[in-house]
């Protein structure tokens, strides 16, 4: 009865090796037809997502022409100051205490902003004048702690477009987080 | 006197103001030190046309290589290839450049070239660049049947992801040749200690447990049932490798005359789909438990449960096979799996416990089908994308209409005013600072004078107000409509491309169910041996008594 066992394994790596030459058999008959037909879609689909990527690309730069005039855009970017600092879960902007823009971040995200990537955050309109920002973060410090943190920044919105840079950071040893803002004009 | 005039000047300033809102310098509206970052970002989390509208005039020494990474991956490939052969012959990004132009070697199914610019990765790049490329290369050489060959490349790798699976990789070849599985074993615990440099949590668990299950069966198939039970219970009770390890597990338990633990291994394994591997030979292990530890009765009884187990499972299979038929792989199998009822939070692990969602990662350890549906998945965002323009460009044709129809005929007249008002105000400002007495007069005239100068540098000779945005609405009418063209037709082309993708995965998704369902006639088979022999066995016994 025990040996059973032994002839259960062997059967069951039979069952296995079947598969696999099934597995094989059908690959090898199917390659020269399915492989003729996946590539020719493959180039296909390269030929049609390079004229898609450069329309859409044209429809969002005339969009932004159109609904941002330069002489009122404000642009908010986010930037990390060192990786590993902050592990970033969730960014709220508000423009004189109205939310505008919130982000959550997924692990690519947070991959994105880590390798020095720049997020554009908020794309809008801003009459002259003077404008407070405030940014609500939501992170987990390096040495494992959760935090939200709030801060403010006072723009003075002149013709022509701005660009604020947020740039988020948390330093040894009490990873406190802290926004510096950089305006662009 | 002078109070009067500055009022008046005040209101006149005013009204310069306002007329000026909109007159001003066209500026560049990403600042330069940003915009590589941005590429960076966008090509990372896959915003291809976000990343195409920052290229041009990209500046600095990533310019280059952006410019033909965002080339080569938004399906310009010929184009990008030349620009990044460009970059391999430059100072910066040389690792990053050949890595991508090895991929494009191997897209192209040519090893030769492949290695050439794999070599070249690992040499000049830095990083995981020349992690990933060293493993390219240790799997060209394993290709073509270089083992060693391929071992010495990954001696000289540092630990982490890339070395682990390169060495996950080179075990199953030492499986394979070796009729001793010691050489496959010291590879996947090289490979477990080279994972644990691995900076991704899941995937690194991931990776982990299949490490174990694989060091567990060979210990087990070598006899060493004490180290294959060390390796499996090291497996995490949530993953993917979960049933199977618990299958082995058991088996190794069972060897061990331990029947009664076995039986727990085994009866926990059942709890998952049918889908993964491992799942079906415990429902058949939970029949022989019973049998080795002499309950004959409940054996019969559970070889049945497993015959039933399996006869539903390809009634199941038969229903998924239809579905495919009638709605799509895609549908079946991807999206509606994504689908989260409003029960999916009381799940213990969604992922493991849904049949279909069991297929489909099963299904998906296929490359080809990984491809299928990758194609599929890429074509129905572009289709959906499309969709989306769609519509924006009938809003942004609505507002360019309304922004022409809101445009005074006499704009540029409006302009050349505005252009003398502005020159006249700077003469009596001078005028009145001349004659200013008192330090209110002067702090005033002074904050007219800092009014005036913010107004002149956004007065533009020559152009109009109307055209806040640098683009005469009429213009924008024309391009919207060509957009629009554009779009159509792009979106057709996208319909009819996913169309023939899906066409290709279905065919894939079919003849995989048709395999599963060949797997389960294969264990019906085995249980019905299995009931035979017990029911042969008792009426042996049978006789047996009643001769005595």
């Amino acid at each position: 009865m025990f040996g059973l066992f032994g002839l259960e394994i062997q059967k069951r790596c039979r069952m296995f090796t079947n598969r696999v030459i099934l597995r094989g058999t059908l690959a090898l008959m199917l390659a020269p037809g399915t492989g003729a037909v996946a590539s020719t879609l493959d180039a296909d689909i390269d030929a049609l997502a390079a004229q898609v990527n450069k329309h859409v690309a044209n429809v969002e730069a005339l969009e932004q022409a159109l609904l941002y005039p330069v002489s009122t855009r404000l642009t908010v970017f986010l930037t990390l100051e060192a990786k590993d600092a902050l592990d970033l879960d969730s960014v709220e902007l508000f423009l004189n205490d109205r939310p505008v823009a919130s982000h959550l971040y997924s692990p690519r995200e947070r991959e994105a902003l880590d390798a020095g990537g720049v997020q554009q955050l908020y794309l809008g309109n801003l009459p002259s004048g003077s404008h407070e920002l405030k940014v609500v973060i939501t992170a987990r410090s390096a040495n494992d702690s959760f935090v939200r943190r709030e801060a403010r920044h006072t723009l003075e919105k002149t013709a022509g477009a701005l660009g604020v840079q947020m740039n988020l950071g948390a330093r040894a040893p009490d990873f406190e987080p802290r926004v510096s803002f950089v305006e662009w004009k | 006197m002078v109070g009067q005039l500055v009022t008046r000047f005040v209101q006149i300033l005013a009204l310069i103001l306002v007329l000026n809102a909109a007159a001003v310098s066209a500026k560049e509206p990403v600042p330069e030190p940003l915009r590589a970052g941005l590429v960076e970002y966008a090509l990372a989390v896959g915003d291809l046309p976000g990343a195409m509208a920052r290229v041009p005039g990209l500046t600095g020494d990533a310019a280059e290589f952006l410019r033909g990474r965002v080339l080569y991956e938004s399906g310009r490939v010929d184009e990008g290839v030349e620009v990044l052969e460009r970059v391999v012959e430059g100072d910066h990004f040389r690792g990053a450049a050949s890595l991508l132009l090895a991929e494009a070697a191997r897209e192209r199914h040519d090893a030769s070239e492949a290695r050439h610019w794999l070599r070249l990765a690992a040499r000049h790049g830095h990083g995981e660049d020349r992690q990933k490329a060293l493993y390219g290369l240790a799997e060209l050489e394993r290709a073509a049947g270089h083992v060693d060959k391929a071992g010495e490349i990954l001696a000289g790798m540092s630990e982490g992801y890339w070395a682990a699976v390169g060495y996950m990789n080179l075990a199953t070849d030492y499986a394979r040749e070796d009729l001793n599985p010691t050489r496959a074993l010291v590879a996947l615990r090289v490979a477990l200690a080279m994972a644990k440099a691995d900076g991704h949590e899941d995937r690194k668990r991931q990776l982990r447990d299949r490490l174990l299950v694989r060091a567990g069966e060979l210990a087990y198939r070598n006899e060493e049932y004490e180290k294959a039970i060390r390796f499996l219970e090291q497996v995490s009770l949530d993953s993917f490798s979960t049933p199977q390890a618990l299958y082995f597990h058991g088996l190794a338990l069972a060897k061990r005359g331990n029947h009664r633990a076995a039986m727990q291994s085994w009866h926990r394994a059942r709890k998952f789909p049918l889908a993964y591997p491992g799942v079906s030979d415990a429902w058949i292990g939970m029949g022989r438990g019973y049998d080795l530890a002499g309950y004959l009765g409940q054996s019969g009884e559970a070889y049945l449960a497993a015959n039933a187990a399996y006869e539903s499972e390809r009634v199941n299979l038969r229903e998924l096979s239809d579905r495919i038929r009638r709605n799509g792989a895609y549908k079946t199998l991807v999206v509606d799996a994504r689908d989260r009822d409003v029960e999916w939070f009381l799940a213990d692990s969604r992922t493991l416990t849904q049949p279909r969602l069991a297929y489909l990662l099963d299904f998906m350890t296929a490359p080809d089908a990984q491809r299928a549906v990758q194609r599929v998945a890429m074509l129905a965002a572009m289709e959906e994308r499309l969709s989306q323009r769609q519509a924006d460009i009938r809003t942004l044709r609505d507002a360019a209409s309304r922004l022409a129809g809101s445009k005074g005929r006499d704009s540029s007249q409006k302009d050349e005013d505005v252009q003398q008002q502005q020159e006249l105000l700077e003469q009596r400002l001078a005028a009145l600072d001349a004659l200013a007495q008192t330090t209110s007069q002067k702090s005033k005239l002074a904050q007219i004078k800092k009014q005036l100068l913010l107004v002149k540098g956004r007065v533009r000779v020559g152009h109009s107000p109307g055209d806040v945005s640098g683009l005469a609405p009429e213009k924008a009418k024309t391009q919207l409509a060509e957009l629009r063209t554009a779009n159509d037709r792009h979106l057709q082309a996208a319909r009819a491309l996913r169309k023939r993708a899906e066409q290709a995965l279905d065919e894939l998704a079919l003849a995989y169910v048709a395999e599963q369902d060949e797997r389960f006639a294969h264990a019906i088979d085995k249980t019905e041996q299995q009931i035979a022999h017990l029911y042969e066995y008792l009426a042996l016994e049978n006789l047996e008594e009643d001769r005595l």
